[in-house]
């Protein structure tokens, strides 16, 4: 035991003393998770998804509430989204929190009076729907009149805090829940245009009936003069009273800046650990490992204190990876949780760099395998895009490099996601460390011998 | 009264595969406790195979080694417990300092604490390191390198010591140092096999020595031993003023009354002779009938490259 832990801390030693390694293990994920997370740091991304099942349920009684619904049942949407009108909030979230649906928007009871104050007004006052009002309808006098005069009380209302709509999204359908969110934004932001429009009009008729020489006309004509239809691009937007927020079962929201720091951190352990293989065929080359083999310590012992050097050195350097992205914002996940799993992933890791090493003739041969096997391991596990973008046989594939179980099992760590669902995940990195293992213990078997 | 044996090799056979000739054919000796047994051979002969053998790192394809009473095949433990070997090749982490070194492959020989550091700072002062012991090895000379990496073979204390070619590539003074330091670790009775295809080397440092040749062991004795086995024979050495012709001359020569075995390498020619003062017109003649001027010749007493030259026909350096 006293000779692994002398052989692994000799393998810590060496790498720590090499500045061309610690700048690939340390300076480069660091360097490259900024670059990623600045570029696209305000983005989204997109996928190939349909028939998205998402929970609405509307507990505004006025008409903004049901636009916004409206939206999700168009006929644009209708292959990417299947809604479902629901009552009751509990157990539409417990819905979410099983992953039985992508997520639950949640449009709050005094939704459209608080988003447009003028036109709950107007419904109240001359009982007129201004949002839908066309250039072909036609308002009586006196109509327009109580218009003209909702128009000036709704200038004396108090500005209140913005208006929250709540999406509880399922972490297990990340794009999914991004595809909903994208839905709610954009309906708002047309609703944003439909009220400044009609602010607008609503306007010039109030300022038409307060000065003698104004034109005349009706509230529709002016609205077929101004082009005032629904998301009519004439219409000038102004920042709208509504705060869009996303929420989880799990209570994490989706950040590149961190998506990237675990991620680029798994790819780049993979080159270190495929590079601390290699020392065992550079051992070999430079005499020290015939050397060892002539000491009174097993062929074994000298495996397991090479290995343990390498993933001691892994550990130390996804600790040190997470301490450094945490200090600029990025998330990992519960800390005891991420404790667990940054072993078992390195040991994964490990795994592959054993293999190579066992079955590579040269240092040169391990490295070029290992560096390629690490860039599509990466790319097939997420290390360079959103993983869950991308195709799910491809997702699937990943699962043969440990690049696929590392980000998988972060990712979920870092979507709040608790130990107990994320333990079927770190078996099935045990055990591709188990076979990759098997396969490079007979690799070394033919070596040593 | 002779001392028991150390270390026993019989019948050794060694080939790395069926389709390859043996590296190590059919080679028997003993070494003696407290002797400096020296494998002399040129570069391929089958030195470092055999001293792989004899310290495990390879398993013999037929034969028997033993050390101190254990067979290398079959309790290989007990045989790494009692030796300590200086490899050819610089065996040493560049990155850890000489002392990290010691500590490192003390740990793995099963020596820690006291000892340990004890061993240490002893070998560090054998060695006259002790001032750069925390400078990092790759910062070292070839000659400091080397002589670290002969203190890593003594860790331990080991009942044998294998010394594989420990003055290859390194300046004369380093060189002049360590077999200085061999005859002081000969002379303290430590039992020692050392490699070399230096001839006055083995001279200098045997007390037997055992000549190996394409994996054969083609003589085995003291000094006095083998060059009984030229007789008394005289060596010829003529140096050419031309690199070329030397083999054609070697030629002619075998053919002159008196020359016993001729052969060339590097614009230099030994001639194995019954009497120098018989043959050197008739060799002086040949030179100048193939058109080749001689430089210098000068006369040798029977000596290992005369004995390596009578048993195999070609020069130790070929």
């Amino acid at each position: 035991m006293r000779k692994l832990w002398v052989l692994s801390l000799k393998e810590v030693l060496l790498t720590v003393r090499d500045v061309g390694a610690l700048v690939m293990m340390l300076v480069t994920p660091l360097a490259i998770t900024l670059v990623m997370a600045a570029a696209f740091g305000t983005g989204g991304t997109d996928a190939p998804l349909e028939s998205i099942p998402v929970l609405l349920l509307n507990q505004d009684a006025g008409t903004m509430g049901q636009a916004l619904v409206d939206i999700f049942y168009s006929d644009a949407l209708g292959d990417l989204v299947t809604p479902e009108l629901v009552t009751d909030e509990a157990a539409a979230r417990t819905r979410v929190d099983e992953d039985d649906v992508a997520a639950l928007v949640i449009i709050p009871a005094d939704f459209s009076a608080r988003v447009f104050p003028l036109g709950a007004l107007a419904q109240q006052m001359a009982g007129v729907d201004v949002t839908r009002i066309t250039s072909d309808t036609v308002l009586t006098q006196e109509q327009q009149l109580q218009l003209g005069m909702a128009f000036f009380q709704s200038q004396d209302l108090t500005k209140t805090d913005p208006v929250v709509v709540e999406i509880y999204a399922s972490p297990d359908w990340r794009i999914s829940s991004a595809v909903v969110k994208s839905i709610v934004s954009q309906g708002l932001a047309m609703m944003n245009t439909q009220i400044a429009g009609t602010t607008n009009i609503l306007t010039r008729l109030a300022t038409a009936q307060s000065q003698a020489d104004a034109p005349s006309g009706d509230f529709a004509q002016m609205a077929g003069v101004f082009q005032m239809d629904w998301g009519s691009d004439g219409a000038q937007t102004a920042e709208l009273p509504i705060k869009l927020h996303v929420t989880s079962s799990t209570g994490r929201r989706f950040s590149w800046l961190s998506y990237y720091a675990s991620s680029l951190a798994v790819t780049f352990l993979m080159f270190a650990v495929t590079t601390g293989g290699r020392t065992l065929l550079a051992e070999r080359r430079q005499g020290t490992l015939p050397r060892l083999l002539i000491t009174p310590t097993p062929a074994l012992a000298i495996l397991l204190g090479k290995m343990g050097g390498v993933i001691l050195t892994g550990v130390l350097q996804l600790c040190v990876l997470w301490g450094a992205t945490s200090l600029i914002g990025a998330y990992w996940g519960a800390p005891l949780s991420v404790l667990l799993a940054i072993p078992v992933i390195v040991l994964c890791t490990s795994s592959l760099g054993a293999l190579i090493s066992a079955w590579a003739r040269s240092p040169g041969q391990a490295g070029a395998i290992g560096a390629a096997i690490t860039l599509i391991g990466s790319a097939f596990g997420g290390g360079f895009v959103l993983r869950w973008s991308l195709p799910l046989w491809v997702q699937y594939a990943s699962f043969v490099t440990p690049a696929g179980w590392g980000i998988e099992i972060l990712g979920r760590l870092q979507a709040g996601q608790a130990l107990d669902r994320v333990l079927p995940w770190l078996g099935g990195a045990l055990a591709l460390t188990a076979v990759y293992y098997g396969i490079a213990l007979v690799g070394f078997r033919r070596q040593f011998n | 009264m002779e001392t028991a044996a150390l270390v026993e090799v019989r019948s050794l056979f060694k080939r790395y595969s069926p389709s390859t000739p043996y590296a190590v054919d059919a080679v028997s000796f003993e070494i003696h406790a407290g002797e400096l047994f020296s494998l002399l051979g040129p570069n391929g002969a089958g030195k470092t195979t055999a001293i792989s053998v004899i310290s495990t790192l390879l398993e013999p394809t037929s034969g028997t080694v033993s050390v101190d009473g254990h067979d290398v095949q079959r309790d290989p433990m007990a045989v790494r417990r009692v030796i300590g070997v200086a490899p050819q090749e610089l065996a040493l982490y560049d990155d850890l300092t000489a002392q990290e070194n010691l500590r490192f492959w003390g740990e793995m020989r099963g020596l820690h604490g006291a000892e340990l550091a004890q061993e240490i700072a002893e070998k560090l002062a054998l060695m006259e390191l002790t001032d750069r012991a925390k400078d990092r090895v790759g910062t070292y000379s070839g000659g400091m390198k080397r002589r670290l990496n002969l203190a890593v073979g003594l860790l331990g204390r080991p009942k044998l010591l294998m010394l594989d070619e420990p003055t290859v590539a390194i300046d004369p003074q380093s060189r002049r140092y360590i077999l200085d330091w061999v005859k002081k670790l000969r002379e303290q009775g430590v039992t020692i096999l050392y490699t070399t295809h230096y001839m006055e080397e083995a001279q200098e440092l045997s007390d037997r020595i055992g000549i190996i040749d394409h994996g054969k062991l083609i003589a085995l004795g003291t000094l006095d031993e083998l060059t009984q086995l030229v007789g008394e024979h005289e060596t010829l050495r003529l140096q050419l003023l031309q690199e070329e012709g030397g083999a054609n001359l070697a030629a002619a020569l075998q053919s002159i009354d008196g020359v016993i075995k001729a052969s060339a390498t590097d614009g230099e020619v030994l001639v194995n002779v019954t009497s120098a003062e018989a043959t050197l017109a008739a060799v002086i003649g040949a030179a100048t009938g193939l058109g080749l001027g001689v430089r210098t010749i000068d006369i040798r007493e029977p000596n290992l490259e005369t004995v390596f030259l009578h048993l195999t026909g070609r020069a130790l350096r070929d």
